[in-house]
């Protein structure tokens, strides 16, 4: 097939037409080069929102109460509605299959002073479950364990700039800080990827935290993850099954959106991946029409070195050549043409996204790149697209007669 | 070599038939020169045409080497006329980007003949023609007789049954077309069947025979002392 005469002829036919070529080449290289980077840039903006939400564990639902808005089994609108510690026994006892974590969430706000240094931060009381929901990254000491939970202990966990801010250069591990007077042992200090104000927060025991503030078993929110097999249909059928029992058992009309509210991250990511998605097939559709109009190129001038080479391939035909070897010509030196300018626009696109792709994240986009597959994708793309854009020319060259070989008198 | 039966030939041209060759009827022994001569229109290049396979006849018969040539696809006809016939052209037909010997070699190429052995009979037959040391040059720096005995040695390469020229000598002077002739007068010595197709009565007198067509029958048909053409180089 690739011998070494097939060689000799591609090369004469590009080199006697080299800005011809070039000029076709390039649309097609053109063409891929735009479609990677369209490409590039969707899956930057993937990358962008999908490192939004990384902080967050992606299979996590958030249950907060409200004020009710409507009258409703026999209550008055305006009621307030508390969670309680029940509440958390109550759904590990309800959907034991649909539950992977769960930690209820007091949230207090608290000077903190150590020595001389005071700050102002949130403190958020949770189970040590929350660790795995928030996807908390401990990196001195340790996460809030069940033991401190139990003995209500006064203990601490901080986030990276409370221990900048108090403890400047000592090590926080083990210290004695104050949270509106009353002195909390720091167990361990975290950091977290999502951003910095994420790490002026603290962590403490809820029990402590109710016991604290009037020995209640009031939680302001539950943060929970499902099972993480769950696909998107079980993940939203779950939490419509979560919302209707809660609204069951506080009596909330079912249209009352104040009374109770579910945040479950799987709907934002179903949007995201339809809108993504939406804009993947777009940018496929673009970028294939742009190199489409490559491959009209590479046809055209397909066409025209047939045109002009018709009395060469009469002879070849007299001397014996089948129509076949003709075709396999055409198609080779077009599939040739198409691949080696589309890998020249591959090489470029893919070689500025290696050297500046990293270097981007702003807000929804980050690193936009191209995955092997897409490679791949474009090489198969290419090679089709030259065997597309050859096929015409070939048939016409296939069907020169060697007659007209002969009668150029 | 050839038999040909009351072949006939006509082209539609809209709504009238041009009958171009009207029952033609000749054999054409192994070993012979014969020269097939007639004006314009006659029907001489229509049967150069039907003879090398490049065109097909309405009736009549067609038999190469005992073989029938009839019902012929491309594919077939390519790989009949790369087997059975040489052809030399007017205008020599040699592919310009390519040597002399890459030329004298393409149809051994389409026979699949291995890169090496093609090599060496494309130096063997460019040597039967005296130009063994033009090897590597391209077309564009030979003369016109240069040209006509490359492509001569590229008919030849295929060892033809039959070597078909169509006014071989049509595009160069007297004294390169009496070189040509007396190179297919020697080829023809050694044994190989020639037809040529001309019009001038020089070289037609340089064949063993001819053949002469009018308005697509054969007004004549007879054997001739043979001029040699050496005695004019």
């Amino acid at each position: 097939m690739f011998d070494r005469d097939i060689w000799q002829e591609i090369y004469h036919s590009i080199s006697n037409n080299k800005l011809r070529t070039f000029l076709t080449g390039f649309s097609v290289g053109w063409g891929i080069f735009i479609l990677v980077l369209l490409l590039a840039s969707v899956k930057g903006m993937q990358n962008g929102f999908t490192l939004q939400f990384s902080d967050d564990a992606t299979n996590s639902i958030f249950l907060r109460t409200g004020t009710t808005s409507l009258a409703y089994g026999g209550f008055e609108a305006g009621r307030r509605i508390q969670l309680t510690n029940d509440d958390i026994e109550y759904i590990k006892r309800s959907f034991p299959k649909d539950l992977e974590y769960i930690s209820p969430r007091v949230y207090q706000n608290t000077s903190a002073r150590y020595k001389s240094e005071t700050g102002s931060y949130n403190i958020q009381a949770v189970y040590p479950d929350h660790q795995a929901i928030e996807k908390t990254i401990v990196n001195k000491g340790r996460f809030i364990n069940i033991n401190d939970l139990v003995n209500a202990s006064k203990v601490a966990v901080i986030g990276r700039k409370v221990e900048e801010d108090l403890f400047k250069n000592e090590d926080a591990i083990g210290k004695f800080v104050e949270f509106n007077g009353l002195p909390f042992r720091v167990i361990g200090t975290f950091t977290d990827d999502g951003d910095d104000n994420a790490e002026r927060n603290i962590y403490a025991p809820t029990s402590t935290y109710q016991k604290m503030y009037g020995q209640t078993d009031h939680i302001d929110q539950i943060a929970l993850t499902y099972n993480p097999n769950y696909d998107l249909t079980e993940a939203l059928a779950f939490s419509d099954r979560l919302e209707s029992v809660f609204r069951r058992r506080y009596n909330i009309a079912p249209q009352d959106q104040a009374g109770i509210r579910i945040f479950n991250y799987a709907e934002v990511f179903e949007d995201i991946s339809n809108f993504t998605g939406g804009l993947d097939i777009a940018v496929i559709i673009v970028g294939l029409l742009i190199l489409l109009s490559g491959i009209v190129g590479i046809g055209n001038i397909m066409v025209f070195i047939i045109k002009e080479r018709t009395k060469e391939i009469g002879v070849r035909k007299a001397l014996g050549a089948e129509p076949w070897s003709i075709i396999k010509l055409v198609l080779f030196e077009s599939v040739f043409i198409t691949a080696l300018s589309g890998f020249i626009g591959l090489g470029i696109a893919t070689g500025l996204l290696a050297a500046i792709g990293p270097s981007i994240k702003t807000g929804a986009f980050a690193n936009p790149s191209v995955s092997m597959s897409m490679v791949i994708t474009a090489t198969i793309i290419l090679i089709v697209a030259g065997v597309l854009a050859g096929l015409i020319p070939a048939m016409k060259a296939a069907k020169v007669k060697p007659i007209v070989a002969l009668t150029d008198k | 070599m050839i038999q040909i039966k009351d072949l006939h030939k006509s082209y539609k041209m809209g709504k009238n038939s041009l009958h171009v060759l009207k029952g033609i009827n000749f054999n054409v022994e192994e070993g012979e020169l014969v020269a097939i001569m007639g004006s314009s229109g006659s029907g001489k290049s229509t049967l150069l045409n039907i003879l090398g396979m490049l065109d097909s006849s309405d009736s009549g018969e067609y038999i190469l080497d005992n073989v029938p040539i009839k019902d012929l696809n491309e594919t077939k006809a390519a790989r009949y006329r790369n087997k059975f016939l040489g052809f030399v052209f007017q205008s020599f037909n040699l592919i310009n980007y390519k040597s002399a010997a890459e030329n004298v070699a393409l149809p051994l190429y389409y026979q699949k003949v291995p890169r090496k052995e093609r090599q060496e009979k494309s130096l063997k037959y460019l040597e039967q023609v005296g130009l063994k040391e033009w090897a590597g040059h391209l077309p564009s720096e030979l003369s016109g007789g240069q040209k006509q005995r490359v492509a001569i040695a590229r008919a030849l390469a295929a060892e033809p049954k039959v070597l078909l020229a169509d006014e071989p000598t049509g595009a160069l002077d007297s004294k390169t077309s009496y070189e040509v002739m007396d190179l297919i007068q020697k080829i023809n010595d050694q044994g190989n069947t020639i037809l040529i197709v001309t019009h001038e009565p020089d070289i037609a007198d340089m064949c063993k025979r001819i053949v002469h067509l009018k308005d697509g029958v054969i007004i004549e048909d007879k054997k001739i002392e043979q001029i040699r053409a050496e005695q004019y180089v």
